[in-house]
C-alpha cells in the first residue's frame, strides 16, 4: 500500500491499535517489571532476615547469610531495572528525562545519608533504635521518593505505594526489629508485589 | 483539516499514523530523538523525513536540533495542536467503526 493511499477504516484503526502497543512496549518502562524486582528483594531479603532472627533471645541481628542475599538481591533488581528503564528510556528527552535525574539523585542521596546516620548512631543507641533506623529507614525513604516519583509523573499506582510504604515504615517504630523486618518483608514486599499485579492488570487494559 | 468522513487526511496515511501515535505515547514535555523514531518505525530516514515533514507543515509535530558534531540530535515530539487532531482522529475513527458495525448488530 502506497504510503498516501487511502486505508479502510478497519485498516487505520488496526494500524493504530498496533503502532500503540508497540510504541509502549519501545518507549515506557514497565512498572510492573520495577516493582516485581523490588518487591521481590523486599520480601525474599527482608524475609530471610526475619526468619534468621527469629527466637532470638536476646536480639543479635540478622545473619550475615541473610544480608548478604539482601545484597545479592538488591544488585540484581538494580540491573534489572537499570536495564529496562535504559531501553525504554533511549532517544526521550524532555521533561521525564529531568524527572528521572531528580528521582535518582534523591534515591542516592537518601541512601548515602541514612547509611552515615547509621554509621553515627551505632554503638550509642539501643538495638531497636538502630532497627529502626537502618531496616526502616529504607523502607520510610522508599515511600517517600515514590511520593516524590508519584508527584512528577502524576502517576496515582505509585502514590498509593510511596503513602502506604511510609506508613508501614512510621508503624516500625513501635515495634521490635524482628517485627520491623516482618513488616518490611510482608508490608513492603507484599505492597510491591501488589502493585505489580495492578500495573500488570493496567497495562493488560491498555493495550 | 478533516475530509468528508472526518477523518485528517494528514493523519489518515498508514506511516503518519503511525508516527503520531508513537509521539502520543510519549509524556507532555518529552521528545524523541530522529533516529530512536525511526528505530521504532522502521522506518528509513528519508522516508520519515517526508512524513515528518507533512505533519510539521500542519502544526502537529516540532522538530528541534541540538548539539554540533558527533553530540548533535534531531528531536521530534507532538504538539498541542497534533494532540488534538489526533484525538479528533481517534473519536472520528471509533465513530465511523460503531456505525458500521451496527446494522451488522441490528441485522437478525
Amino acid at each position: 500500500m502506497a504510503e498516501d493511499q487511502g486505508m479502510s477504516v478497519a485498516e487505520a484503526a488496526a494500524i493504530a491499535a498496533d503502532a500503540r502497543t508497540h510504541a509502549r512496549q519501545e518507549l515506557v518502562i514497565s512498572a510492573p517489571v520495577v516493582y516485581l524486582a523490588w518487591g521481590l528483594v523486599w520480601l525474599v531479603g527482608y524475609g530471610a532476615m526475619w526468619l534468621s532472627v527469629r527466637g532470638q533471645h536476646p536480639y543479635r541481628g540478622p545473619s550475615g547469610v541473610s544480608i548478604a542475599a539482601v545484597f545479592v538481591l538488591a544488585g540484581f533488581a538494580a540491573a534489572a531495572v537499570l536495564v529496562v528503564a535504559h531501553r525504554a528510556s533511549a532517544g526521550i528527552g524532555g521533561q521525564s528525562a529531568r524527572y528521572r535525574r531528580i528521582i535518582v539523585a534523591a534515591w542516592a542521596t537518601g541512601y548515602v545519608i541514612l547509611l552515615l546516620i547509621q554509621a553515627g548512631i551505632s554503638g550509642a543507641v539501643s538495638a531497636r533504635t538502630l532497627a529502626f533506623v537502618g531496616l526502616a529507614g529504607p523502607l520510610l525513604l522508599a515511600g517517600l521518593i515514590y511520593i516524590l516519583a508519584a508527584a512528577l509523573g502524576r502517576d496515582r499506582p505509585a502514590l498509593a505505594l510511596g503513602v502506604w510504604l511510609v506508613l508501614a515504615g512510621a508503624s516500625c517504630a513501635w515495634l521490635a526489629p524482628a517485627a520491623v523486618l516482618a513488616t518490611c518483608a510482608l508490608a513492603g514486599g507484599g505492597a510491591f508485589l501488589l502493585i505489580a499485579a495492578i500495573e500488570s492488570r493496567l497495562g493488560a487494559h491498555a493495550r | 483539516m478533516p475530509a468528508d468522513d472526518g477523518l485528517d487526511p494528514v493523519i489518515h496515511a498508514p506511516a503518519r499514523l503511525r508516527v503520531m501515535v508513537t509521539l502520543a505515547t510519549l509524556r507532555d514535555g518529552d521528545d524523541l530523538s530522529f533516529t530512536r523514531l525511526q528505530e521504532v518505525l522502521g522506518l528509513t530516514p528519508g522516508n520519515l523525513i517526508t512524513h515528518l515533514r507533512k505533519l510539521e507543515d500542519a502544526g502537529y509535530v516540532t522538530t528541534a536540533k541540538s548539539g554540533r558534531g558527533v553530540t548533535a540530535r534531531t528531536s521530534v515530539s507532538l504538539s498541542q495542536q497534533g494532540r488534538k487532531a489526533l484525538d479528533s482522529y481517534t473519536a472520528a475513527l471509533r465513530q465511523l467503526l460503531d456505525s458500521a458495525e451496527s446494522p451488522v448488530r441490528r441485522s437478525p
